[in-house]
Order: structure tokens, then sequence, then C-alpha cells
């Protein structure tokens, strides 16, 4: 096979003064890149609803307009994508998992959390890795509404493990007893998923 | 497609065209006019000519009918997984 | 059958098309040829050992031996259209494997009446057609719809001119999409319903038509003509987004 370092080519960048907040392979981005698994849903908001059901006593579903009145925080957190980008520094409004589960009683066995999104997307994430402030449900960024391209109305936020756990497009959290993988981590991605520790690929 | 309401992400949706060099990487030839069927509706479609989300982790081929996903592309540094689920078949002329 | 391969091409030539698209002349010692409407996957290395990949339509026809032309729109903050247009000179070695795909691609074998429809750059691998039809002095009958914004986004303009005006059988139509140049007696708008039936009624169905452009151009087009009764495989496609993919 060819082999050749493209001459001039310096790829993306890790500047000295942010390199700390750039965990191992990534890459600073200044715009924010726009993945996605399918198209676009454009879901009409009073069709909207979001959901907790599975290992829970009895499920609760918010229409859009009683999701608006829980009660919100605001963050400023970085964000590091598998495909090698991190964002730092990006501001979010929303509520909090611990803000959704008031009043949830979940089964004691239900300890893993499988996100569901508009158009069939799925992330699995460990219950303990979304209580504590560590996950939240977010429909503005940087002061405005979530832009459906990257995942309005409302899409899942854990910015403590890599972005394809923040799902787009999210209208639950289904309570599981096992850690069952979701739709990039049931095709070679890893279960866990902590940029950190580079958990990328499944075996890493 | 309501064009009135095209996104970014609907912008940078693609197609199967755009994955023809890793299909061949993976069957050993073109695979762009292999047709599919997809499990979701049973709609015909070459591979050319599925939706394709290439940006993400993988690339996901989606049935232009229905959007249902087809199948599933991820190339990691020591394996490529192909997930083809989404197919009830494909279906590949002989070379004539 | 061979594995794609990766391969080492020599930059031989860049010459500017437009004020953001530029056309790279690649010479390639090991390429067994093409068809037109195929393409290449482009990989760029960095020394830190990161990659990025592209795929690219081939704008020359197969008769020009030895090299590839490959016409390039700069996507501002893209990461592999600026190093093409801004770092890469004539010598610089570019990596790349093909040619890829077997749907969208015509030759004169196919036969016609041929209808292209491009969008921006999506006229590129529609011009290896041309060419290629060209230098096959063929005569079956041709007509490109071209939609560009401005007359500055015109690629190929004087080869289109020449061919359109050299040619039997071949008429290119564009249609400027914000602003003509002055006197334009053209169309100015996005291709619609009308524009497709003026321009396919020479041909009516039987045409076989190749749509290639952004996405929105694609589906609305290709919607059109199956909504004008074209049998949907006489339809081919190909979109690609805004980042000229």
């Amino acid at each position: 096979m060819a082999r050749l370092i493209s001459r001039g080519f310096l790829g993306r960048r890790r500047p000295p003064e942010v390199e700390k907040r750039l965990p191992p392979g990534q890459y600073l981005v200044t715009d924010f890149p726009v993945l996605s698994a399918g198209p676009t849903p454009h879901t009409p908001l009073d069709r909207w609803s979001f959901r907790i059901d599975g290992l829970v006593k009895s499920p609760v579903s918010w229409s859009w307009p009683e999701f608006q009145k829980l009660p919100t925080e605001t963050v400023t957190v970085d964000i590091s994508c598998v495909t090698k980008w991190t964002k730092l520094d990006t501001k979010w409004r929303g509520v909090t998992v611990d803000t959704l589960l008031k009043g949830v009683e979940v089964d004691p066995a239900g300890q893993y959390v499988m996100a569901f999104s508009d158009g069939g997307y799925t992330t699995n994430v460990p219950l303990n890795e979304l209580i504590n402030g560590q996950g939240f449900v977010a429909y503005e960024f940087d002061d405005k509404p979530l832009p459906p391209e990257h995942g309005g109305p409302a899409r899942l936020v854990v910015p403590h493990l890599y972005f394809w756990k923040s799902a787009k497009w999210i209208r639950g959290l289904r309570f599981m007893d096992r850690n069952d993988p979701g739709f990039w981590e049931s095709l070679g991605y890893h279960i866990h998923g902590d940029p950190w520790k580079e958990e990328r690929y499944s075996g890493d | 497609m309501n064009v009135e309401t095209a996104d970014m992400n609907t912008e940078l949706m693609v197609d199967g065209n755009a994955i023809a060099g890793e299909l061949e990487q993976i069957f050993g030839h073109d695979m762009t006019m292999a047709v599919a069927r997809c499990a979701g509706c049973a709609a015909d479609s070459m591979m050319a000519t599925l939706m394709a989300f290439v940006r993400g982790p993988g690339a996901v081929l989606r049935c232009p009918s229905c959007t249902s996903v087809i199948a599933r592309i991820v190339e990691t540094p020591t394996a490529t997984y192909l997930d083809a689920r989404g197919m009830l078949y494909l279906r590949m002329t002989h070379a004539s | 059958m061979a594995a794609l391969e990766w391969q080492l091409g020599t930059v031989t030539t860049i010459q500017p098309e437009t004020p953001k698209t530029k056309s790279f002349y690649v010479a390639l010692p090991k390429w067994a040829g093409h068809r037109p409407g195929q393409h290449i996957d482009l990989r760029l290395t960095a020394p830190d050992g990161y990659q990025t990949q592209r795929s690219y339509s081939i704008a020359s026809p197969p008769e020009l031996s030895g090299q590839l032309e490959l016409t390039v729109d700069l996507i501002q903050d893209g990461e592999v259209s600026p190093y093409l247009h801004d770092v890469v000179m004539q010598g610089d070695q570019l990596e790349l494997r093909g040619p890829v795909g077997g749907y969208f691609v015509w030759d004169v074998t196919v036969g016609g009446p041929l209808l292209l429809v491009g969008g921006g750059s999506g006229v590129v691998p529609l011009m290896a057609m041309l060419r290629h039809r060209a230098a096959q002095h063929s005569t079956i009958p041709a007509r490109l719809l071209y939609s560009c914004r401005t007359p500055d986004d015109v690629i190929y303009r004087d080869e289109l001119n020449q061919l359109a005006g050299s040619v039997a059988g071949l008429e290119v139509l564009i249609t400027f999409t914000r602003q003509a140049p002055a006197g334009w007696t053209g169309y100015q708008r996005r291709i619609d319903a009308a524009m497709l039936n003026e321009v396919i009624t020479p041909f009516g169905t039987s045409a076989r038509t190749y749509v290639c452009g952004p996405t929105l151009l694609v589906e609305s087009v290709a919607n059109l003509l199956v909504g004008m009764g074209l049998p949907a495989d006489r339809v081919h496609t190909e979109r690609f987004g805004p980042t000229g993919s």
C-alpha cells in the first residue's frame, strides 16, 4: 500500500494553550460539526413528548409545554466527538436527569438506561453516569433554541462521554437491567465511551 | 422531503455513490448497482440511491422510500463492521 | 479481481476554473482507466498520522490517458478543499484510489438521448460524459441543463461554449439562480417543472437522465422527472453535500 505524508497537510490542531483540555487523540474545532445517523425528524412540538419507561413503577411522560415548565440549569461544558473533534465551552440550557427522575420510582434492577430518539437512534448510558448533574436534556444552545441539525427540539447531553452518547432528537429514557448496546455501541463502538480513557472502539 | 424545512443535516445527506469506495473495499467489486430490498417496506433500491449519512462514527445507509436503516458500516483501526440487518436481500446481477 | 489500492499520483497542472473552483491534473502511473461519471477517493495524511478522506468526481474523459482531472470547489471551513486550493502545488503527490462507482456512469454504448442536469460543481461528472461524447465524435443528442448562482460560478464556461458551438447535437442551457449576466435572455430561476419540461421536450420520456448536485436540487429534479413519466431506472442521481463531498 502506498504510504505518504501529504506535504503541508497539518490536519487538525491541538493548540498548546488548550492542549490540557483536549482528551487524547482529539483536535480542537471552533465550528460545530453536524453529524447524524439519519434525516432530521422535524416532529411538531404539539406532537412531541418525553417519556421515561422500562423498569420504573409507572412510566411518565411530559408534553412540550409541560417539559418547558420543568426547572432548568445552564451549563458550559467541553464536548468531544469520537470522530476526533473537541469543542470547548459549549453553553447549554436544559433539564437535568435528576430533575426528570424526581417522582419516578425506578426498579432497583434498573441500573442502565437506553436513551431513544425520533428516527430510531438509541444509545446506552449507565444510570450512575446520568445522575448527580452528569446528564441533562437540553433544548437551548448558546441562549437560542437548539437548531434541528444539532438535535432540536431537545437532545441528551452527557459531556463526560463521547458525544454519540448525547442523543439528538431525544424522546425518552428507558430503564433496563442490563447494559444493552445502542446504535453505535452495537457496531464496534465502545460500550462506555470515556474520551479521557480513549474508549473509542469495543476492545479499547 | 420537504425542501422548505431543509436544515444543514438534510443538506449534508448524500447517497450511496459517496461510499462506493468503502463498499468496493468490502465486497471486492463495485456495489453501487446491487439492489437492496428494504426489510422495513420491501422497496428495492440500488445501493447508489440509498440515503447516506457518512459524517458520523460510521456510514448509515437508509431506504429512500421509508428511511429505515438498510445497512451500517463502521471502520475501526483493526476491523470493518457491516450490519445489513435492514435488508431482506442484496441482489447482484452477474457480470455479462 | 484486484483489490482497490491506494496509489500515488503527481499533480502536473493546477488550473483555476472560477474564483472558488480549481482543476487539478494528476498523473497516475498505475491508473487502469475509468468510465465517465466515476469518482476517486482521495486521502490526506498529516505528520502525526491524522487522516481524512473525500470522494471526488473525475472531470476528465477516459480518452485523456495517463492522468485525471479533478475539479474541486473551495469550501470555507473545509478540511480538504482548502488544502488542495491553498497548499498543493505542481509536483506534489496525492494519494488516491479508484475509479469507484458504476451506477452514475454514461458512455456512448449506453446511448441516448442524453439529458444531463447539474447544479454547481455537480457539473463535474457530467463534463466527463460530455468530453467523452465529443472525443468519440458521437452524434447522440445531448442537452446539459446547468444551474449556477452567478456568472462567476460557471465552471468550464469557455469549454462548454466551445463544445456547444462545435459538437453536433449538443445544447448547453444555463440557468442563473441569483444573478445573470447583463443582457441574459436564458433561464434565471431555480430548476422547476416548467423548465425541465421545456428542456426534455425534444427527447421525451426516452431520455437517459443524469442529475448531480446538492441534495435538494437532485431530490427535486429527480422527483419532477419521474413525475413527467420517465422510468425511474432512467433517472440516475448523485447527491453531494455542501462540502463538495
